[in-house]
């Protein structure tokens, strides 16, 4: 079965990026543009995995993923969350919301694929 | 058609980001404190550095970093946001446009300029408040080992690791990755199954490893749940483990999920609550390809109407009743569509503070700058065409129709010269307007100039509006002397070609003393047109209704005059008339009765003689061929319900080019 | 940009081409077939008042108003009467940088030849009636020579405004 990838990001260009890379690999892709539409497209479904910006507007990742997290669907999902090496707290915080594993700006798709393809597993 | 290149659709998100964080910068300098904006120029500075990463723009996501950093010291409280910062941070920002659309330029002199303007500016805040105490400690670095043969991995997950999507076979899979391994797992943890919490992880694993990698490399397969776990690595070759004994006997730490937010973060996640109108979840596509689906829609509307002649020609009532049903399903297409290109003025406007800014620098006057009707909705072509146009009007109004802070005392005005950007929708068109509250257009002044430029013969009976109007010509400035401001080559000549090339008009008010406005009449949309159909000949014409004031019958003695006074006598005023046969050359002879259609050009009124008036006309526009682009009387063409192909006559032009034609007759004759 | 619209003879390693061979008002011309996007019977025609005679009307290629080309009025040949295999040629050349289809009037299109190069020759400078630079060569074709014509400078010579002679002044 094809795992189903939601990705979480208010830029066009990174989701277009990411969802390149991802449906390149054989991923279904669903998109949200910040945390809130994040939310509610996971209440509504479950995804194999869910890779999420931390920065944007309306609802911010790490409010998300705590959110998401106190969803009974959402239990058990991993959470990829995006960061840039200064966000030197941030994995911290987002480690106690409840993200599974991180990313670093920038990454190339390989890098993307390979994460997704140990948190989604085999 | 190929896909599109994320690369391009960063430029225009990094556009807009750019947009957002001069914004922010321009609302943080009027209230330093204001939380919102310092968190939303961080996070545009945030996006654009690690989007611009991404995206291979090196030089931007280094450069912005740095103001990144500033601003995420004024967001930890570390140093308060200053207008210095504010100042060195929109410099900055038009730097990393310039980073954006040139990415691979020399810029290593301004940035260094930049930076150290940015740096001042910290510093400046710095010693507003109290050093903070260095709380960050740099962690010594440790001492990544030598590369060893055999490793001992021990390792205990939280218990919440798997609810937070951990899965611990992934660990397993990467060390053996690394080299063979031997793995045990310690179930003794695991309770009887009447108290078992399926979701809670018990187990506990060893893992002996035999590869040639150092410390480090076997610490980053945790490297993300490090700080929770309990993991030992021990060095089998060497006597004791390095690893503190206290690691391994701590039990393991539990992480439970926070219950709320900060407050801050709270109040930021409201905060931001008041802009999430604008973030209506949005799909982005390419202006060219909404162009192309404008064109099918066009095509489907022609088709349409080929359908309702047919259908209206044969007797089928369930023809008829499926044709109707069509045409309404296609206008309302055509509808959708229109609505499709439209976006806010408001995003128009909203680069219209920058300039007041500079401007007020600039011209040392006070200018407080009031944008009203921000939803009002245009086609977005038109809204980007409409930029400079506006700039140089803005930059008029503050150079020439302000007064400086005395004289407006002297006149018993307020100090702060009012300039209003407002915009609004009348019928078909959007009307924007440039209002001040400053000296007015000086009439006397404006005529004498256009008499010294010749533009205006000595004598000559103008009106006001006229006069007005004057200032559009090539060439004209009322200004004394060519200030920085308003002489920078473009003069209001160009406005209004550009104005006239959206179809558009100008009106110019002024009240002496009191202010001027100069108001911009663009039609809603570039791509659809209400016109007049005609036929000169045996061509057939659409005239934008627009610009059509009536239409009446050419009069015998009028057709009979001869063509050195082409003039027919209209409630009282003369209106030169133009015979669309002769400048078409359409080498048949006039229908018996001769229309008129009197158009309005904005600034003269005159008479098309035509053979037909066929009637009202929507009219899908499509552009002229470049192999076209040097026939100026027509703006495009339209194809017509017969499948037939009718030119739109560029009014403007027209008028221009019959002119010439009169006048070179009249040498003749 | 990388198509590039081949507008003159464009020779393969070979030595050949694959041109689609035209009458207009009795002379056989040929075109690179490459660049041929569809062959129309005729279609109503649009004049375009005010512009050159060589592209003076427009016609309407399904929903594409295209430009109406007419050889003779750059070849100064007679004009003749549309006939039964008249016929419009849709070619795609490249104008101001961008590519643009444009329709060519041909009074009968006849097949796509192979030719060669070795039966080719530059236009020579005298014994023509037309201007030289606008043919890109002249080739033998059993006793017929065909012309073919340089399209780029045909439509680049068509290019700025119309010249004082085609404005003609109804005499008063």
């Amino acid at each position: 079965m094809t795992a189903n990838i939601l990705t979480v990001d208010d830029s066009a260009s990174m989701r277009m990026t990411t969802r390149l890379a991802l449906s390149g690999a054989g991923y279904a892709v669903t998109e949200a543009v910040d945390g809130l539409d994040g939310l509610e497209k996971a209440k509504t479904h479950r995804f194999d995995a869910i890779i999420t910006d931390i920065n944007m507007p309306r609802m911010d990742g790490l409010r998300m993923i705590e959110e998401l997290r106190r969803l009974p669907t959402q239990l058990g999902v991993p959470i990829v969350f995006l960061t840039t090496e200064s966000d030197a707290d941030m994995k911290a915080r987002a480690k106690a919301a409840g993200a599974t594993a991180w990313l670093t700006k920038p990454f190339d798709a390989a890098q993307l694929l390979k994460l997704v393809s140990k948190v989604v597993g085999k | 058609m190929s896909t599109i290149d994320p690369i391009d659709i960063f430029r225009i998100e990094a556009g807009e980001l750019l947009e957002q964080v001069e914004q922010g910068l321009l609302d943080l300098e009027q209230r330093l404190d204001d939380r919102e904006q310092i968190d939303a120029v961080f996070r545009g500075l945030h996006t654009l550095k690690g989007s611009g990463a991404m995206f291979g723009f090196d030089a931007l996501a280094a450069f912005t970093h740095h103001c990144e950093t500033a601003f995420d010291h004024v967001r930890k409280g570390h140093v308060p946001a200053t207008l210095e910062l504010v100042a060195a941070v929109l410099a900055a920002r038009d730097h990393m446009r310039a980073l954006v659309e040139h990415p691979n330029g020399d810029y290593a002199r301004q940035e260094v300029a930049l930076l150290d303007q940015l740096h001042a500016a910290i510093d400046i805040g710095a010693r507003q408040i109290s050093p903070p105490a260095q709380t960050e400690t740099v962690a010594p670095l440790e001492d990544a080992g030598a590369p060893a043969r055999h490793w001992r991995i021990r390792f205990a997950l939280p218990p919440n690791s798997l609810l937070n999507g951990v899965n611990p076979l992934t660990f397993l899979d990467d060390l053996r990755e690394l080299g063979a391994c031997e793995i045990q797992v310690d179930a003794s943890a695991v309770p009887p199954l009447d108290q078992l919490d399926p979701t809670a992880l018990h187990l506990r694993w060893t893992v002996f490893l035999e590869a040639d990698v150092c410390r480090s490399e076997i610490e980053d397969v945790f490297l993300f749940v490090m700080d929770d776990m309990t993991l030992e690595i021990d060095d089998m070759r060497g006597p004791a483990s390095a690893e503190p004994p206290s690691a391994t006997d701590a039990p393991p730490a539990l992480v439970t999920p926070t219950e709320a937010t900060t407050p801050e973060a709270k109040s930021a996640t409201e905060a931001n609550g008041v802009r999430a109108r604008r973030a209506v979840e949005s799909v982005r596509v390419p202006a060219d390809r909404l162009d192309e689906l404008m064109d099918r829609v066009g095509e489907l509307v022609i088709a349409q109407s080929r359908l309702s002649q047919i259908a209206a020609a044969v007797a089928n009532e369930e023809l008829r009743a499926v044709s109707e049903e069509i045409e309404n399903l296609s206008s309302e297409l055509r509808a959708t569509m229109m609505v499709l290109r439209m976006v806010p003025v408001g995003t128009l406007f909203e680069r219209f503070r920058r300039l007041a800014r500079d401007l007020q620098h600039e011209t040392g006057k006070q200018i407080e700058l009031v944008t009203e009707g921000e939803s009002t909705e245009m086609d977005k072509t038109v809204i980007e065409r409409l930029a400079d146009p506006l700039v140089h009007i803005v930059r008029n109004s503050a150079d020439h129709g302000l007064e400086t802070p005395d004289e407006r005392v002297a006149a018993g005005k307020p100090e702060v010269g009012r300039i209003t950007l407002a915009a609004r929708q009348s019928g078909g068109e959007v009307i924007i307007s440039v209002s001040d509250d400053g000296r007015g257009i000086n009439c006397e002044r404006v005529r004498a100039k256009a008499e010294a430029n010749g533009l205006v013969a000595p004598g000559q009976v103008l009106s006001e509006k006229e006069a007005l109007q004057m200032i559009f010509q090539p060439g004209f400035s009322t200004a004394a002397q060519v200030t920085n401001l308003s002489g920078r080559g473009v003069g209001m000549d160009v406005v209004k070609k550009t104005i006239e090339s959206l179809r558009g008009a100008i009106d110019v008010e002024s009240w002496p003393g009191e202010g001027a406005e100069i108001a911009l009449r663009i039609p809603l949309t570039l791509a659809i047109i209400d016109g007049l159909l005609v036929r000169v000949g045996a061509g057939r014409y659409v005239i934008p209704l627009a610009a059509v004031e009536e239409c009446l019958e050419l009069a015998p003695e009028q057709e009979a005059r001869s063509r050195g006074r082409s003039l027919l006598s209209l409630r009282g005023s003369l209106v030169p008339f133009l015979r669309l046969r002769e400048i078409f050359q359409t080498g048949s002879p006039p229908d018996p009765h001769q229309k008129v259609v009197v158009i309005s050009t904005g600034a003269e009124r005159v008479g098309l003689v035509v053979d037909q008036i066929i009637g009202d006309h929507q009219t899908v526009i499509k552009s002229m061929s470049k192999l076209h682009e040097d026939v100026e009387t027509f703006s495009g063409a339209t194809i017509l319900g017969d499948g037939g192909v009718a030119l739109i006559l560029d009014i403007v032009n027209l008028v221009a080019a019959g002119q010439d034609q009169e006048a070179r007759l009249r040498a003749i004759a | 940009m990388t198509t590039a619209v081949r507008t003159s003879a464009q020779w393969s390693e070979t030595g050949e081409i694959d041109a689609l061979t035209f009458d207009v008002s009795g002379e056989t011309f040929a075109l690179d077939a490459s660049i041929v996007r569809e062959i129309l019977d005729l279609l109503p025609e649009t004049i375009v008042p005010g512009a050159r005679p060589f592209v003076g009307a427009l016609v309407n290629f399904r929903g594409r108003i295209i430009p109406l080309a007419d050889m003779r009025f750059a070849f100064g040949m007679a004009r003749t009467e549309p006939t039964i295999d008249s016929r419009i040629i849709v070619v795609e050349i490249e104008f101001a940088g961008a590519p643009c289809l444009v329709g060519l009037r041909a009074d009968k299109v006849n097949e796509v030849r192979t030719l060669a190069r070795d039966a080719s020759e530059p236009p020579p400078r005298v014994g023509m009636t037309w201007r030289a630079e606008l043919v890109d060569c002249l080739i033998k074709h059993g006793d017929a020579v065909i012309i073919f014509p340089d399209l780029q400078a045909l439509f680049d010579a068509s290019r700025g405004k119309p010249d004082a002679e085609i404005i003609r002044y109804p005499k008063t």
